[in-house]
């Protein structure tokens, strides 16, 4: 015990740690013999899938399990406390002792940003409240120390940020603060859980980023724990990878990345979609799935038939006014599209990328016709839509389908998952009888990939892929000729969004349908689309088939997208330029319209904003 | 700016709820029927040029409107004019309106200091035996009628154990069993609304948050949890006011205290309308009041309503 100021001995030894949830015999055993050594200025990743364990087995370390009904079972958790002063066992240590460690030796940052803060105080006296807990430090001393690391992780303002409240930051920021406030008492482990997960992908950049760049400087050891092996490669130097609360291999991150012994780290690394390895193709290709037979190429690559589209957008434009002063007046717009144009042929998938903000999901809704556009067309095999009287448009709602991001909410869970899935065809009147609606739903599940007769459950009883093919069969049921999929894969783990990513491409094979696939993830987009629209601040600034935007991205926020994405390709820290400044809001003052954008052409068929050039 | 901006909005808003009220206040007061006719009607010899002097000394002669708008005159200069038995209205209530405040705030504080510790130690052991003890007592306080309780007390405490006395306010210690009986009622409501509140707070992030800074509980639940449960709690107990008013008005008759329930329903009973309208106007200006002093604390709580 000696040695434990040596760098060798590890600075947290975590051996054979067990957690169970309730007690007695209808207890849970939610981490089942975990070990793992933190080393100093290293950071271990502890990579999962949703109920893993991963998150249970960092808050076992901090000692929080208590709140959430959790207990310690078996196990140790060592860790030399300077505060202390001694060697102690986490998972023992009364609670008096562990508060002092706790924001003090092992601070930890949560996934979520957006509630991570809570939103009555403000950020200063946020970040007080920890210093003056832990450090003999002045009032003023205390927010002068709470500046300098606002400062460190790239935040302006500080001084005016310290008397901001969480309300008026974005996730990012708040993201940042968190980080901040994480490290303020420089920490000798920080444990981050998901911290990006949540967050755009160019700001997730910059998050990992400022992890990487103050972990270095402040000496720091990270856990970190994270879904997402693209992330983990670019972060990690040692790996724990888990599943269904056991540890199921470990080791260092360029072996356990490059060189997976166990069948389901080969997996989880499979299904991480990675850019670049659809690189020379033009069309569509399935995810491999380990385990299936299902080979790359099973669905037949057919040429979209360009002479006719399903559906031409041109110049669609939606604002929201924004109210204010003393008369609510409309002071502001949100130009959440503007003068959006293209056309979706039949069997075709079009991609429509942006980050938060961008009016990506505003133009599906549009299309959807969930909202009403300012000005724009909007023709349906010809026929234009928004000069149809309003019942006339009904019969036009049924072709398109909205399938939303998350499946809990869009299912009734007190109906039987077949009841739901009918519903819309008899609201258009597609289904007659009790029977006709029996077989089709036994039809549309198997369609999708479930069982037929599971059409009597409800909809708790599924998993969360399985709730997205429900949707996914709801869709279905009007034989529409589009559906619009807004983010309908990213809140699932990789290996199910595989799955249903394929599920979609099958489909579209078998009936000829054609995609609106609303996304952030530039993954996903190379493998499912044909061609990609790149939105940003409401307007299309690139637009080309998926071979063009990705071999060849003209335009600087498709660089900047396409650059963000975590690559997967361990031990290689990309030093990409850290990214600075937050997304920008698409609102405007009355009056003060965005330029119109003139279009390029670069390629057949691939354009890009005049402004670019 | 977006603070003056809020202010003047609530208050603009109470105003004009104040004119709703008066108004209809006004108008029903006049539909229980003619009250040159209540008036006369115990003597017998009443000639219909009686009554019309009657009317005319009333003012009722003269269309709604007018009448309407002297009592809004009448209210805004607190110049209150005459009960037809008791002579000024406004020495009537400058007596009734500082024992029912006094007995209202004092009913609300009792709830207030029980409600407040019991809930939170209800949500801190949910499931618990502590918690299934105190949702089971407040259903027990929710089913009782609060005149029903009041009696009780009485009979306790100023007859079987001659303490505290029954009725009146000739002392301070007569405060104690009113204040208590609608202090319990309202208890009952608040403790669950303080435990279901304090649960989903306590779940939050922000709260684990503050636990992973190393904070001690206390700090935990009052600092963190609770001002956040606070939000949700003012504004209910805003909107409980009126209930208390009600519930009020039974209370006082029951402990005879010499407030504003008890002076409405002696109105009530001699058909003296213009006190009757006076009375139930400065109760509804009353709650009106108290939810737009609701709606001010709650922009000091919430710094999303103050700061734009």
């Amino acid at each position: 015990m000696q040695q434990a100021s040596s760098s060798n001995a590890p600075l947290l030894s975590v051996r054979d740690l067990s957690v169970d949830f309730g007690h007695g015999p209808s207890a849970a055993r939610v981490v089942d013999g975990v070990s793992f050594d933190l080393h100093h200025d290293r950071t271990l990743a502890i990579v999962g899938e949703s109920g893993s364990g991963k998150s249970i087995t960092s808050l076992a370390i901090l000692g929080l399990l208590k709140h959430l009904g959790g207990r310690v079972a078996g196990g140790e958790i060592r860790f030399h406390s300077d505060v202390l002063g001694r060697d102690v066992d986490l998972g023992q240590l009364s609670e008096r002792d562990l508060r002092k460690v706790r924001g003090n030796e092992i601070a930890m940052i949560f996934q979520e940003p957006m509630t991570s803060l809570n939103p009555v105080y403000s950020i200063g006296s946020q970040m007080v409240e920890t210093l003056a807990l832990h450090q003999d430090l002045s009032r003023r001393d205390a927010r002068r120390k709470a500046m300098e690391f606002l400062d460190l992780v790239r935040l302006p303002h500080v001084g005016r940020l310290l008397d901001s409240y969480p309300h008026q930051l974005s996730g990012g920021m708040r993201q940042r603060v968190m980080i901040a406030m994480a490290l303020c008492c420089q920490p000798k482990v920080l444990i981050a859980d998901e911290p990006t997960t949540a967050l755009d992908v160019t700001i997730q950049a910059q998050i990992l980023h400022i992890i990487r760049d103050l972990q270095a400087e402040m000496r720091t050891s990270v856990i970190f724990i994270s879904h997402d092996m693209g992330v983990v490669s670019e972060m990690a130097d040692d790996v724990l990878v888990m599943r269904a609360s056991k540890p199921i291999e470990a080791g260092p991150v360029t072996e356990v990345l490059s060189r997976p012994a166990m069948p389901y780290t080969r997996a989880l690394l499979a299904a991480v979609p990675r850019i670049g390895s659809m690189t020379g193709t033009t069309m569509p290709r399935l995810f491999a799935i380990p385990g299936q037979k299902t080979a790359p190429d099973a669905v037949p690559a057919k040429p979209v038939d360009r002479s006719k589209p399903v559906l031409e957008i041109e110049d669609l434009t939606v604002r929201f006014d924004i109210r204010g002063g003393l008369m609510s007046r409309v002071t502001h717009r949100v130009h959440a599209a503007e003068k959006v144009s293209f056309d979706i042929y039949p069997g075709e998938t079009l991609a429509l990328v942006g980050e938060s903000g961008s009016g990506k999901s505003t133009v599906g809704k549009t299309i959807q016709q969930l909202q009403e556009p300012v000005s724009g067309a909007m023709r349906f095999h010809g026929q234009d839509i928004f000069s149809l009287p309003a019942e006339d448009r009904k019969a036009f709602r049924k072709q398109t389908q909205y399938v939303f991001q998350d499946p809990y909410g869009s299912l009734n869970p007190r109906k039987p998952v077949g009841e739901s899935l009918i519903e819309p065809a008899w609201v258009h009147g597609l289904v007659t009888s009790r029977a006709e609606a029996r077989e089709k739903v036994a039809d549309l599940l198997v369609k999708v990939g479930l069982p037929a007769e599971h059409a009597g459950r409800y909809p708790h009883q599924f998993s969360g892929g399985q709730r997205q093919r429900l949707c996914i069969a709801r869709a279905l049921a009007c034989d529409p000729s589009l559906i619009i999929a807004d983010e309908a894969v990213s809140a699932l783990d990789v290996s199910v969004q595989a799955q249903v990513v394929n599920l979609l491409m099958k489909l579209q094979a078998e009936q000829g349908l054609s995609y609106l696939f609303i996304t952030h993830d530039m993954a996903v987009v190379e493998r499912i689309s044909h061609r990609v629209a790149v939105m940003y601040l409401g307007q299309i600034v690139e637009i080309g088939t998926r071979q063009q935007i990705f071999e060849n991205p003209q335009h600087p926020y498709t660089r900047r997208l396409l650059s963000a994405v975590p690559v997967l390709d361990p031990g290689v820290r990309r030093s990409r330029p850290p990214l600075e400044g937050e997304i920008a809001s698409g609102m405007r003052a009355v009056g003060d319209e965005p330029a119109p954008i003139e279009f390029v052409a670069i390629g057949d068929g691939h354009f890009v904003a005049a402004h670019a050039q | 700016m977006p603070v003056f901006r809020f202010i003047l909005q609530r208050v603009l808003q109470a105003v004009l709820v104040t004119l709703v009220v008066t108004l209809f206040v006004a108008f029903a007061v006049r539909l229980t029927g003619d009250p040159a006719v209540m008036l006369t009607s115990e003597s017998s010899s009443v000639t219909p040029e009686d009554l019309n002097r009657i009317r005319e000394a009333l003012g009722l002669n003269q269309p709604f409107h007018m009448q309407y708008f002297d009592f809004i005159r009448s209210l805004v200069t607190f110049d209150l004019g005459n009960s037809f038995f008791r002579g000024s209205i406004r020495d009537l209530i400058g007596i009734a309106l500082p024992s029912t405040l006094l007995l209202a705030l004092a009913s609300m504080g009792i709830s207030i200091l029980i409600s407040i510790p019991l809930g939170i130690h209800a949500a801190l052991h949910k499931g618990g035996i502590s918690d299934q003890v105190i949702r089971v007592l407040s259903l027990v306080g929710l089913s009782f009628p609060n005149f029903w309780l009041g009696i009780m007390f009485v009979l306790l405490f100023s007859i079987a154990f001659p303490i505290l006395p029954a009725s009146g306010f000739e002392s301070w210690s007569a405060l104690i069993l009113p204040a208590t009986t609608i202090g319990i009622i309202l208890t009952a409501t608040n403790v669950r609304l303080v435990r279901t509140q304090m649960l989903e707070t306590l779940s939050a992030q922000y709260v684990m948050v503050a636990r992973a800074k190393g904070l001690n509980e206390r700090a935990v639940i009052y600092k963190h949890a609770l001002r956040n449960a606070a939000i949700a709690i003012v504004t209910f107990l805003g909107l409980q006011f009126g209930n208390l008013i009600g519930g009020l008005v039974v209370v006082e008759l029951v402990f005879n205290w010499p407030g504003m329930g008890t002076l409405s329903i002696e109105a009530i009973a001699q058909r003296d309308y213009p006190l009757l309208q006076a009375t139930v106007s400065i109760l509804a200006i009353m709650i009106v009041a108290v939810n737009l002093a609701v709606d001010l604390v709650y922009g000091l709580i919430d710094p999303r309503i103050r700061v734009a």
